[in-house]
């Protein structure tokens, strides 16, 4: 294949994957877009392989398909509960990659610097683009090189932690070295100080040691971090491996590789804007960590909180025409969107208008719930956002809490002390009836008081909300 | 444990406190259910009837009363009643314990435990329970069809071929909960519907329910009936005077008044005077739900149909909700179950006497051989406290054009300078940088401008997939890989096919889990 069909495929290859995240503005175009990204990235790998300068092809098939094998496993195994994680684990491959294709820039371009003048001519590929470089463009090479191994691996051990955490094999709580960011921000500085010295002509050295230390940094950013933060975390790292993916291509001079990780990296970064803006806290502020000081003495909270039981919950939906059902994390944690499904369909059958409400950070992931609820066949029309929804709490006969705390604070609204004072929330308490499902009394993650627990109109659903929704589906109907 | 239900003695009294459907629920709690015969026939409901749900029918007062724990009725009891009471025994009933002082004494001297169902306190866990309430409810109601019986014209307007209808006004005065009954009954019968009442922060209520709020122009305005626990409190002089200079303006068009006017512990306040009946037109009706108290109308007599000179009927019965018996007993027994409910935490027919607890502490009148009224104030306010409202500045037309074009115009500033400064740095770059990299640069730059496009268009909903898929075109790294695996160093050969390996991972994990999300997304 000439150089300038390969071009054309990758002309191709990325329009398809405008089109294939544009498509994504919809339900019903999202499935065919899945499509076109699929097949521009085919013809991206097939231009590639067959393209000038592609050798080892026994490896190359052996790896591909070995990793199609595990891709696919990982795809079809995975809980929909899990996709946090699993987003996670796949940011980390980027950055691993990243890393990987940085080294092998700055190796073949030591070994190239070594050859003679006939030798050079005859190189080809990426040898070959690397061959013909002038020393400026090697020059910029090295901070491109340097860049990408930089992004890569915060990318790459950040994930990581992301991902311990999301399993809940890393405990959740953020926590800190002691320095705290003055560690992070030596890191860099170091780096930068390492990227000057590498640029001026010192050895591979300087690339290894500036490794470790971003290594560092993604690991300690992510682990000052805590839980709940975690649907910005996993968009940041998003961003991060597009970014990564953009600094590979220009090392390469990969027109192809910069566009998509130009795509990847502002749609992580977009997704992280809307996160922050959904708990009303600067992108900042999450990245360092922990909620912002008080300013002042939380609002006192009177009224006790009332325990209800299934009987109790089980009447009083009967009872109620409109029903708003309030997901969060709890509902994933414990399984429970089949059984909140089920409860769903009786409802509906039963004449009543049954709808969800979902705050853009409920979950671990952006759009989480969505998801789940989709995999529980909710139908997607009647899951709504939060700006669709908040209006109709007043006529809402009874507001279904499942798992949430932080979203559903009226403390946001109604204390300006608070530390999430200003946070938008789903305003559950303005429904005749609320119905928390919560596994005990407890302030959850974020260690703030919930006096939506103590109103008078909320009665406390507790136990598992699997097994208390389970409970309540005999008697509907 | 068993709870009896005697038959009403009070000469005209058709409600029962026990109906066969709340008796089905008390035995769930686990109590057996005891009626003396005939209580309920007044009321619609047999004896089969109850015998039907479980209840055991028991032919004398006396039996009943020997063999019931708990005694459950509608009126406060009689001499003859507190004498068969017990000491240890309970009675729910209506009390009134403010009027009622020796009765108050007598139930105390026998040692029972009294719980008064008009003494229940008003907090939103108690409305359940709010056994006046659910009989004002009924009265307001009534009170309505009362005034249509003795009221010679349609209520709803009508134009027809022998003529046209005007619509009967109605004026509702006191939106308590028997006032916001009679309005939306009114209202739906299609009359025009005023209402006034003195607290300003139920204007929203009656407007909710399609009346008029007659608006009094009166710079001290009366106070928040927070403080009250939601009932209105004495008005001051210069406040009812204004008030009554209202009602004389609207007597002569209103052909129906509905007064609600009561204040705890007090006389019913005179709002109605004789001037303004002598003002409304014949056939007008006044129905006066507080002539128990001696009524909001000079002309009331209590339980008393009158008519005046000028032909205006005024209607002062005081058993509305015993007129409606079968509807009454039903909210009424409702009203004790819950009680019961929350006097049996334990689902186990014993009953606990918790004082400590709000609302059955704020109902106990007597307890154990002691006066317990009046209760110490409950824990909970009973209404939070209305905030003042500030009125929202209304703008103008022009003052919001104006704040619009500000506002574009603040937006335009800035993207103009965003465009300057990043058309700046670009030159800084191309000035340094070899023409090969810019290539790639605006590329890049491009790349970003589409992708933060598209992907503001996103749907909420289809975060987790945008994500899952941008793990997957991610992946592209692996062209990267696949450049560099054909080349002479072992080690690059070795680190190129890990990275194929993984992004090879990443693109068919990645856009096969995308499909799997994408395929659940089902509509209804």
């Amino acid at each position: 294949m000439t150089i300038g069909i390969v071009s054309a495929a990758y002309i191709a290859a990325a329009v398809l994957f405008i089109l294939s995240l544009g498509g994504l503005s919809g339900q019903e175009s999202a499935k065919r877009a899945v499509w076109y990204g699929i097949v521009g990235m085919g013809l991206a790998v097939i231009a590639t392989v067959f393209g000038p300068g592609v050798g080892n092809w026994f490896i190359i098939a052996v790896m591909i398909a070995g990793g199609s094998v595990l891709g696919y496993y990982v795809a079809s195994r995975v809980q929909m509960t899990e996709m946090p994680q699993l987003v996670a684990a796949l940011h980390s491959f980027v950055g691993l990659a990243a890393v990987f294709i940085g080294f092998n820039a700055h190796i073949e371009a030591a070994r190239i610097a070594l050859l003679d003048q006939p030798a050079r001519a005859a190189l080809e590929g990426f040898a070959g683009i690397l061959a013909h470089k002038t020393p400026v463009e090697l020059a910029i090479m090295k901070v491109e090189v340097f860049l990408g191994v930089f992004i890569g691996a915060v990318t790459f051990t950040g994930s990581v932690i992301a991902f311990g955490k999301l399993a809940g094999r890393v405990d959740g709580k953020a926590k800190k070295l002691p320095g705290g960011h003055v560690l992070n921000a030596g890191a860099a500085i170091l780096s930068l100080i390492l990227l000057v010295m590498y640029a001026g002509g010192s050895g591979v050295w300087m690339l290894v040691l500036m490794t470790l230390l971003a290594f560092f940094i993604g690991y300690h950013l992510i682990m000052g971090i805590g839980g709940a933060d975690m649907p910005v975390v996993v968009s940041m790292l998003n961003s991060y491996s597009g970014w990564a993916a953009t600094a590979i291509g220009f090392t390469l001079g990969n027109d192809l590789l910069i566009v998509t990780g130009a795509l990847v990296g502002s749609s992580g970064a977009i997704l992280s804007y809307i996160m922050c803006k959904a708990m009303n806290r600067s992108f900042l502020s999450v990245i360092l960590g922990g909620f912002g000081s008080m300013t002042g003495p939380a609002m006192e909270i009177t009224g006790e909180q009332v325990a209800i039981d299934a009987d109790g919950v089980a009447a009083a939906l009967n009872d109620a025409d409109s029903v708003v059902i309030v997901p969060g994390y709890g509902m994933a944690v414990a399984q429970a969107q089949q059984s909140v499904s089920e409860l769903t369909r009786k409802l509906r059958a039963a004449g009543k208008t049954v709808r969800f409400a979902i705050h853009p950070v409920a979950g671990r992931l952006p759009g989480h719930m969505n998801v789940l609820l989709a995999e529980a066949k909710v139908p997607y029309d009647i899951v709504l956002e939060m700006d669709e929804i908040n209006d109709d709490f007043p006529t809402t006969d009874v507001a279904i809490v499942i798992g949430s705390n932080d979203i559903v604070n009226p403390a946001a609204q109604e204390d300006p002390n608070s530390p999430i004072a200003g946070m938008p929330v789903l305003e559950v308490w303005k429904a005749k009836q609320v119905f928390v499902s919560k596994r005990g009394q407890g302030t959850g993650y974020s260690g703030i008081e919930n006096p939506l627990f103590f109103k008078d109109n909320t009665r406390m659903f507790y136990g598992d909300a699997k097994k208390s929704i389970d409970q309540l589906l005999p008697q509907i109907g | 444990m068993n709870i009896g239900t005697p038959y009403e003695n009070f000469p005209g009294e058709a409600r029962v406190a026990l109906t066969p459907e709340s008796a089905r629920h008390l035995r769930k709690l686990g109590y057996d259910c005891l009626v003396e015969a005939g209580a309920g026939k007044a009321a619609g409901f047999s004896d089969d009837a109850y015998r039907v749900a479980g209840v055991t029918v028991v032919e004398s007062a006396a039996a009943l009363y020997a063999q019931s724990d708990i005694v459950a009725k509608v009126r406060p009891p009689e001499a003859s009643e507190v004498d068969r009471l017990r000491s240890g025994q309970t009675l729910i009933s209506f009390f009134y314990p403010v009027q009622n002082r020796d009765l108050l004494e007598a139930a105390k001297a026998r040692g029972v435990n009294v719980i008064a169902m008009d003494m229940v306190p008003r907090i939103s866990r108690a409305q359940k329970m709010d056994a006046l309430s659910s009989m004002a409810n009924i009265a307001g109601y009534r009170a309505v069809i009362e005034a249509g019986n003795n009221f010679g014209r349609f209520f709803t307007g009508q134009v027809t071929a022998a003529g046209k209808v005007p619509p009967a006004k109605v004026l509702v005065i006191g939106a308590g909960v028997a006032g916001l009954a009679a309005i939306g009954t009114a209202t739906s019968l299609g009359a025009i519907t005023y209402a006034f009442d003195v607290r300003p922060e139920v204007a929203e209520q009656i407007e909710s329910m399609g009346a008029e709020f007659v608006y009094l122009d009166f710079a001290d305005q009366a106070a928040d009936g927070a403080a009250t626990g939601g009932y209105a409190a004495p008005s001051s002089p210069e406040f009812r005077e204004k008030q009554l200079q209202k009602f004389r303006e609207l007597a002569p068009q209103i052909d129906i008044v509905i007064t609600t006017a009561l204040i705890p512990g007090r006389d019913a306040p005179k709002l109605w005077l004789a001037d303004m009946v002598a003002m409304m037109k014949p056939g007008s009706v006044i129905i006066d739900l507080a002539a128990e108290r001696g009524g909001n109308c000079d002309l009331t007599v209590a339980d008393q149909r009158v008519v005046s000179d000028n032909g205006v009927i005024v209607i002062g019965y005081t058993d509305f909700p015993s007129r409606m018996a079968t509807q009454a007993s039903t909210l009424y027994s409702t009203n004790i179950r819950h009680m019961m409910a929350d006097l049996t935490p334990g689902k186990d027919g014993k009953l606990v006497h918790n004082m400590e607890d709000d609302v059955i502490r704020g109902s106990t009148v007597t307890f154990e051989g002691a006066i317990a009224y009046p209760p110490p104030p409950p824990k909970i306010q009973a209404i939070a406290a209305q905030k003042p409202k500030e009125k929202p500045k209304e703008l103008t037309q022009e003052e919001k054009r104006a704040a619009e074009t500000a506002a574009f115009k603040a937006q335009t500033r800035n993207q103009g300078l965003l465009l300057v400064a990043g058309t700046a740095l670009l030159l800084l770059v191309g000035a340094y940088a070899p023409a090969s990299f810019m290539n790639h640069f605006v590329v890049f730059t491009l790349a970003c401008f589409v992708g933060f496009q598209v992907i503001w268009n996103v749907s909420h909903s289809l975060h987790t997939p945008l994500m899952a898929v941008t793990n997957a075109v991610s992946g592209i790294v692996i062209l990267g890989a696949l450049l560099q695996i054909g080349s002479g160093n072992w080690l690059v050969v070795v680190l190129a096919a890990l990275s194929v390996l993984i992004a090879t991972v990443n693109i068919v994990g990645g856009f096969l889990v995308t499909r799997r999300m994408l395929a659940m997304f089902q509509k209804s």
